[in-house]
């Protein structure tokens, strides 16, 4: 088993954070993880993405040009991975935009709606558990302003 | 030596614990991406492990020079730089060359020329090994993975101490950056490092000459003398090479890539190889020109326009056929080699 995870955003929309949780509940499974960041010269504003590799063998080369499942937080970090085209699943905030307003959902949470949403899949295909994934979250994020709202999101993202 | 079980780190963070495994005890750095974490994460271990000391120096000239300084007085020692940076640590390596000294420095190639890119290249073979004026009496590592550049950071201080050459490991920022699960847990024993000049004596390393013919004898000898290391420090990867007709060459996180794609190549049963030079100085003439003689045709893989190339060229005595991918400061996947060899 080989799966390859784009996620890509806008600088400071918390991309790495996402690859952090998500590798180290994999991790947990027992499973070799690769994450690799890449960013340009900006201090913000600028596209983040975030490569990772989940798998049952060692991980000779961190990035690749075909994900299997590509996660896209931004009008800009859409146009920058056009050519990384996702085999399995694309999570496209386009498509998510009434759901997001509907719940009131602020900007800086967006990320926790699609690590929602990826803790379910991943859950579903045996790579992470994701209370896990919560249990995580909880501990970089518990004690920050904003908590109660970012739970609420993630919870959200595991609905939908 | 720690021998904790799989973690989850970066390169940089892996660079550093290879440093105070090593016994190094000061790091002189000036910050350049993709290298910088490397002088923040020694910065932080300095916090708290007391034995630990750094110096963020004017420019990569002055933390040379410093690592310099400090090996003659018998402190392990190293500095870490990238690009421009590893541009401007040539004065020093140069000086090191010359005076046999044991610097380590640790090389985060990114995309050149001038500043380039700031994440990734194999730009730099060049730099590390022949950068200064002289003759590039160096010992060159290229690890491909974390677990490697644990290992040969560790042999790099080893070897720089133990035959009086400088060192360096040449990674890129692809490895510096990248966090994958590393498994530390293999011993490695330190050689000490002692004064090259104790206090209160008087000793004259010399980086001047008077006369050619003074030079000229003393390069004769260390020249020699790494040809001794070579026999002993020399390494070199051969993977599924039996019966193979296309030899790839790759160095560093490209052979990674490259080991990935001679596997999916021979299980469609094409006899493709990979012959991957761990050490680029001393190089591995002999296994290259063995495997040179069974071979249809050589393929170079590498982030730069030839650099790898000429350094097969220089050391090939056997006519063969060279082709090769180039890709300057761009990553290269296994799916990318795999497609070079769809007729084949």
């Amino acid at each position: 088993m080989l799966l390859k995870i784009l996620l890509s955003g806008d600088g400071g929309q918390g991309i790495q954070l996402m690859s952090d949780l998500i590798c180290r509940a994999a991790i947990q499974r027992g499973f070799f993880v690769s994450h690799i960041p890449n960013y340009g010269l900006e201090q913000r504003g600028g596209v983040s993405l975030a490569f990772i590799q989940i798998s049952d063998n060692e991980i000779a080369y961190p990035k690749f040009s075909k994900p299997d499942i590509a996660v896209i937080l931004s009008p800009q970090a859409r146009e920058r991975v056009r050519n990384y085209e996702s085999r399995i699943m694309n999570y496209d905030i386009g498509e998510h935009k009434d759901v997001l307003a509907k719940n009131n959902v602020s900007q800086q949470s967006y990320n926790m709606f699609f690590l929602g949403l990826l803790s379910k899949l991943l859950e579903e295909k045996n790579i992470l558990q994701r209370e896990k994934v919560f249990e995580l979250l909880k501990e970089k994020l518990g004690k920050k302003p904003n908590w109660e709202e970012n739970k609420k999101t993630w919870l959200l993202g595991i609905k939908n | 030596m720690k021998t904790d079980k799989k973690q989850f780190m970066t390169g940089a963070e892996v660079v550093v614990r290879a440093c105070v495994d090593a016994g190094a005890k000061m790091m002189f750095g000036y910050p350049i991406t993709p290298g910088t974490e490397i002088l923040s994460h020694w910065i932080r271990e300095a916090q708290v492990n007391k034995d630990l000391k750094y110096l963020q120096t004017e420019d990569e000239i002055a933390a040379g020079f410093c690592v310099c300084g400090a090996v003659l007085a018998g402190e392990k020692t190293f500095t870490a730089t990238a690009g421009p940076g590893t541009v401007l640590m040539q004065d020093a390596l140069s000086m090191a060359d010359g005076m046999r000294l044991p610097v380590v420095v640790i090389i985060v190639q990114r995309g050149g020329p001038s500043s380039g890119t700031v994440i990734y290249s194999q730009q730099e073979v060049n730099l590390a090994i022949h950068g200064g004026n002289g003759e590039g009496l160096r010992l060159v590592y290229s690890p491909s993975n974390l677990t490697e550049l644990y290992e040969y950071t560790r042999l790099a201080f080893n070897n720089a101490w133990k035959y009086n050459f400088p060192a360096v490991v040449l990674s890129d920022g692809f490895l510096m950056k990248t966090r994958q699960l590393v498994d530390l847990g293999f011993k490695i024993k330190n050689f000490s490092a002692e004064p090259i000049i104790s206090e209160n004596t008087q000793k004259n390393i010399r980086n001047i000459y008077t006369f050619e013919e003074e030079l000229g004898e003393k390069l004769a000898r260390d020249k020699k003398d790494f040809e001794k290391m070579a026999d002993e420090v020399v390494k070199v990867v051969s993977y599924k090479v039996v019966g193979c007709e296309i030899l790839i060459v790759a160095h560093g996180i490209v052979a990674g890539a490259a080991k990935e794609a001679v596997d999916i190549l021979q299980s469609q049963g094409k006899k493709v190889g990979l012959f991957r030079p761990i050490t680029l100085s001393p190089f591995s003439a002999k296994e290259l020109n063995d495997l040179a003689r069974q071979v249809k045709k050589i393929w170079v893989v590498e982030s730069s326009m030839g650099q790898l190339r000429d350094l097969v060229k220089q050391n090939l005595d056997v006519s063969v056929e060279i082709d090769g991918l180039y890709k300057p400061a761009e990553g290269i996947g296994s799916d990318e080699i795999v497609k070079l060899f769809e007729s084949f």
